[in-house]
Parts: structure tokens; C-alpha cells; sequence
């Protein structure tokens, strides 16, 4: 079953683009990373969502119900952390926590105690003197305080340092072998590779890939590295599977995707320094589809 | 119901502090008065001396100083004023705090409609203009009667006292459509200063003027104390137009701020 499904979903600010017709689905305990550079229109889809704003046009669905018909009825099962977040300066973390607490139906008050003393947080400082990390360890507590069954978080992990982020990630975990669904949405590769099981890539308000995180990783990319002293070796290597092609002092490297036996017919004829063909990162794979089209 | 005690808890400190000040600025003015109607021939001779546009304008042409009530309709003018300008700023701030201190990410995002939040808060905005109303009627009442021994007519009194909850609601509702009209508010005192100075202004000017079409524009004209003073009762074709004004305000807040995109941080 579908947790999100989101249609043709478009959002413009005026003249400004915020989304063109995106579409994706998560399915029902999953981990779902979704990934662009900033600008791309990851906010702007989780603001649709949670209608705070609303589209122009295409629709979305969280638990089968439309998000701005039934957005009040959705919002009692989801659990939502901002990339910077702000509370009510004056209060107590305390209270914010119990007045974020105070609009869902059978909350479990001593989740109060046990999150925060998971994220090692001062439950009595006013908001107002807390720092960055600490008002996100309020965030993170209030957006897990109801056990949503959907967690969306957009851009969580700034401002926590790298031991809060592992108990971060721990809790969200956790709650995802509870059951709980999670959109995660970060620029920040590598954390999206520890978590999620799928990733949809977002460039300039547009899906441009929705893959599973291991068939992109096992997928028959290989990152080959030659060195040779040939001239214009480059020119050798503009056939169809290629991609990211730089040319170095030592020689080029470059991406390939496709039968690893037309490389070898190709470099048999070479005559190289030295060969390396090893797995690319994902943050290789990733450049690939980040970089603008000239 | 949450909302609206949190609401109410958030605005507990600046309304304590606009009823003291209200409350204090008008014992200034009454604590004057025991020497100012001993003198009240005196007084009414300076005035008379002045231009009657001055006089008109500052209320002073029917308004006999040596009657408290007479000179409480003169006094209670700037409460009326610093009243609009605490309404209109309680209306403007109440939605817009939430995109200004940027929690509505949080309020938002919780499982309520967004009709709902609204109707919460203008219920808070309406509990605190009625206690700041109750709190200054009450407390003129004990200061008038502390400065003066004289008899007086309760109704006029209550008359003039209850201009001040209209003028409050009128500029509330204002101050609401105002908000979520603008896109981001970052301020909100030099907006209420600004619209509730300009319809004085208005109001004054047509002091001298009188003329009956400019006389719609201006809530302070509808509720004038002289003319309260004068016939101890409101107009009704100006009780009507305020009623619509005010209903068209709180329609159009509902109606703009439920579809409003909600700016990101």
C-alpha cells in the first residue's frame, strides 16, 4: 500500500517555479530518500503535503486522503521535523512539548521523558536560550511525541553534531521497525544512503529518477580510472554508456554503465600506465544527475 | 481550546501592561480635573479665545469642562486613541506572529484546520479586548468618583465608556484583514500607529469640514463623543455601517487566510 502518493504535482510562487509536475509514491514502511540540491523544490513538495501551501495544480494523497480536503484528519498521523526550527521563545521545553502534545488524541506522556532523554535534552530551558542543535532536539521530540505513522523530515540533520546524529538516525529507525513510514529529504548523500531504501532525485522542480538505493549502487556502474600518455585519449571514449568524462594530466576517467566488454575492446588497443576500475560512490552517481545541462 | 489558552497565556503580559497604562494615563488626566472645573469659567474663556476649528477639532465645543462628565468625554478621547492603536495591534500581530516568529511550522502542521485556528484566535483577540474593556470601565468609574462628589448620568457614562469596545472591534477587525492581506508583516506597530492616526486625522479634519460623505470613512466620527455627549445615544445608521465594516473584515481574514501560502523560513 501507498503511504504518499503524489500526482502531476505543480507549484508555482507567482512566476517562480517551485515544482513541475512531480510524481512519486511511498509505500507503506519504507524509508524513502528524496534528494536535490537546495532550490531544487524538496520543501515545496513536503509544504504541499502538509498544506501549508497549496498547488497549483496535481494532487496528493497521505494515508488515501487528499492532502488539502482532508489535511487536518492526515496531520494527526504525521510527525513533521523543519530544517530550522522555531518555537514560542518564551516557553519552557516543557511546555512546548506538552502544548504540541495537546493536539493529538492518546499520547503517551512519558515519551516526553524517554525521547528526550535519548537526545540528551534540558526539558526545563526556555526556548530562548537554547542553541541551534538544542531547538532541534525539541523539533525532533515533538515531531516523534505521537508515534505518526508517517514521518516526514526535510533537511534534519543540520545543526546536530555527528554522535546526535547517529542517535537521531537510531530513533528514526526505531520507530521505522515500529512501522512508521519516513520521507527523508536531505542533500546530504551519504546519511540518505544509510537510511533509506529508495530515493527520488529532484533537479530544478522536476523527479528526474525514482531507483532503489542498492540497485543504484550495484547497478553495473563502474568509476574506471586510465592512465596512459596516448594523445587525446578522451576521444576514444565518446560512446554510449560513458558519462561524467574528465581528462586528466594522467590521462581521463569517467562513469560506465552498459557491457563491460566494449571498454576492454577499446582500451586493448591502448597502450596504459596503469588501470584502475573500481565501484563509484553514490556521490559520483549523484553528480552526474546534479550537474545543470550546458 | 488549546490554542486559545495559549494564546491568552501569550498575551497575558502586554495587555496587563496596556490596561496599567491606560488606566494610569487616564487618573493623569482626571487628577486634573478638581482644578480645572474650579476654574471652569476661566478655561472655557481660553478656549472660546481659540479658532473654533481648533476648538472643534480637539472636541471642544459642546464639552463643558466643568461637568466630570463633560470633561471625562475630553479625556477619554486618548484612551479611545491608544485603545485603537492596542486593537489594531492585537488584530494585525495574532496570525501574523505565527509567519513573523516563524512557528507556524509547528502550528500549522498540527492536526487542526486552519478555520479552526482563526476562529480560536479571534476568540483570544475578543476575551482581551472585553477584559481591558471591563478593567477600564470599572477603574474610570472608581477614579471619576474619586475626583468628584457630583452626580452623574450612569447611561451617558456607559454610553461614552462602551465607544471605546467599538472603536476596539472595528480597528481588531481591520487589523486582521490587514495581515493576511500582507504577504509578511514585520512590524506591526508602525502599521496600527500609522492606520489608526490616519483615520484620526480623517476624523479631525472633518471636525471643520462636516462633510456627511467624509463622515462614513472615519470609526472615530461614528462613535463621536460630542455627539454622544449631545443626545446620550449612538447613531444607528453609523452602528449599522460599523457592524458591516467589521463583518466584511472577519470574512475576508477567513476567506484569504485558509487558501494563504505560508512562507517558508
Amino acid at each position: 500500500m501507498n503511504i504518499i502518493e503524489i500526482n502531476q504535482l505543480t507549484k508555482y510562487y507567482g512566476k517562480h517555479r517551485g515544482i513541475e509536475n512531480v510524481s512519486f509514491s511511498v509505500e507503506e514502511g519504507e524509508i524513502f530518500g528524496f534528494i536535490g540540491p537546495n532550490g531544487a523544490g524538496k520543501s515545496t513538495t513536503i509544504r504541499t503535503l502538509l498544506s501549508l501551501i497549496y498547488p497549483t495544480s496535481g494532487t496528493a494523497t497521505i494515508f488515501g486522503k487528499d492532502c488539502i480536503k482532508h489535511g487536518d484528519e492526515i496531520r494527526k498521523e504525521i510527525g513533521y521535523l523543519p530544517s530550522e526550527v522555531f518555537y514560542y521563545e518564551n516557553m519552557k521545553v516543557i511546555d512546548v512539548l506538552k502544548y504540541s502534545a495537546s493536539f493529538y488524541e492518546n499520547v503517551d506522556m512519558s515519551r516526553i521523558e524517554s525521547l528526550s532523554k535519548a537526545m540528551d535534552l534540558d526539558l526545563n530551558k526556555k526556548i530562548e536560550d537554547l542553541s541551534y542543535g538544542n531547538k532541534k532536539k525539541v523539533g525532533i521530540v515533538q515531531g516523534l511525541l505521537h508515534e505518526p505513522k508517517l514521518i516526514i523530515l526535510d533537511e534534519p540533520t543540520s545543526g546536530l553534531d555527528p554522535l546526535m546524529q547517529q542517535k537521531f538516525f537510531d530513533l528514526i529507525l526505531a520507530e521505522n521497525k515500529k512501522g512508521a513510514t519516513v520521507l527523508f529529504s536531505s542533500h546530504i548523500l551519504t546519511e540518505v544512503q544509510k537510511l533509506c531504501s529508495r530515493v527520488a532525485i529532484i533537479k530544478e522542480g522536476q523527479i528526474i529518477k525514482v531507483e532503489n538505493i542498492n540497485d543504484m549502487r550495484n547497478s553495473s556502474y563502474k568509476k574506471i580510472i586510465v592512465e596512459s600518455q596516448e594523445d587525446s585519449i578522451e576521444k576514444l571514449f565518446g560512446f554510449e554508456g560513458i558519462t561524467n568524462l574528465t581528462k586528466t594530466a594522467e590521462g581521463v576517467n569517467f562513469l560506465f554503465k552498459g557491457d563491460i566488454n566494449t571498454i576492454i575492446e577499446v582500451l586493448h588497443k591502448v597502450k596504459l600506465q596503469n588501470i584502475l576500475i573500481e565501484e563509484p560512490t553514490l556521490e559520483e552517481i549523484f553528480m552526474h544527475y546534479y550537474q545543470k545541462e550546458a | 481550546m488549546n490554542i486559545l489558552m495559549q494564546e491568552l497565556k501569550m498575551g497575558r503580559k502586554s495587555l496587563i501592561v496596556w490596561c496599567a497604562s491606560l488606566v494610569g494615563t487616564f487618573t493623569i488626566f482626571m487628577m486634573l480635573y478638581p482644578f480645572i472645573s474650579e476654574q471652569a469659567a476661566t478655561f472655557t474663556k481660553v478656549f472660546e479665545s481659540f479658532p473654533p476649528e481648533f476648538r472643534k477639532a480637539f472636541g471642544l465645543t459642546t464639552t463643558n469642562l466643568g461637568e466630570v462628565l463633560g470633561y471625562y468625554s475630553f479625556a477619554f478621547l486618548y484612551i479611545i486613541l491608544a485603545g485603537a492603536v492596542q486593537a489594531m495591534n492585537l488584530g494585525v500581530s495574532i496570525l501574523s506572529a505565527e509567519v513573523r516568529e516563524k512557528t507556524g511550522d509547528f502550528l500549522f502542521v498540527k492536526p487542526v484546520k486552519r478555520t479552526k485556528i482563526i476562529t480560536l484566535k479571534i476568540a483570544a483577540v475578543l476575551i482581551e479586548l472585553g477584559i481591558i474593556n471591563v478593567v477600564i470601565c470599572l477603574a474610570n468609574l472608581i477614579i471619576i468618583n474619586l475626583v468628584s462628589k457630583d452626580a452623574f448620568d450612569m447611561k451617558l457614562y456607559m454610553l461614552l465608556t462602551g465607544t471605546l469596545l467599538f472603536i476596539q472591534l472595528f480597528f481588531a477587525s481591520l487589523g486582521l484583514a490587514v495581515s493576511v492581506f500582507l504577504r509578511r508583516i514585520r512590524t506591526v506597530l508602525p502599521i496600527s500607529m500609522g492606520v489608526v492616526f490616519l483615520f484620526y486625522i480623517i476624523f479631525l479634519l472633518n471636525q471643520t469640514l462636516e462633510d456627511p460623505k467624509l463622515a462614513w470613512i472615519s470609526p472615530f466620527g461614528y462613535f463621536d463623543l460630542a455627539y454622544v455627549s449631545e443626545h446620550v445615544a449612538y447613531q444607528g445608521k453609523f452602528i449599522a455601517a460599523w457592524f458591516v465594516l467589521s463583518a466584511i473584515f472577519i470574512f475576508f481574514t477567513y476567506k484569504l487566510f485558509t487558501k494563504k501560502d505560508l512562507p517558508s523560513i
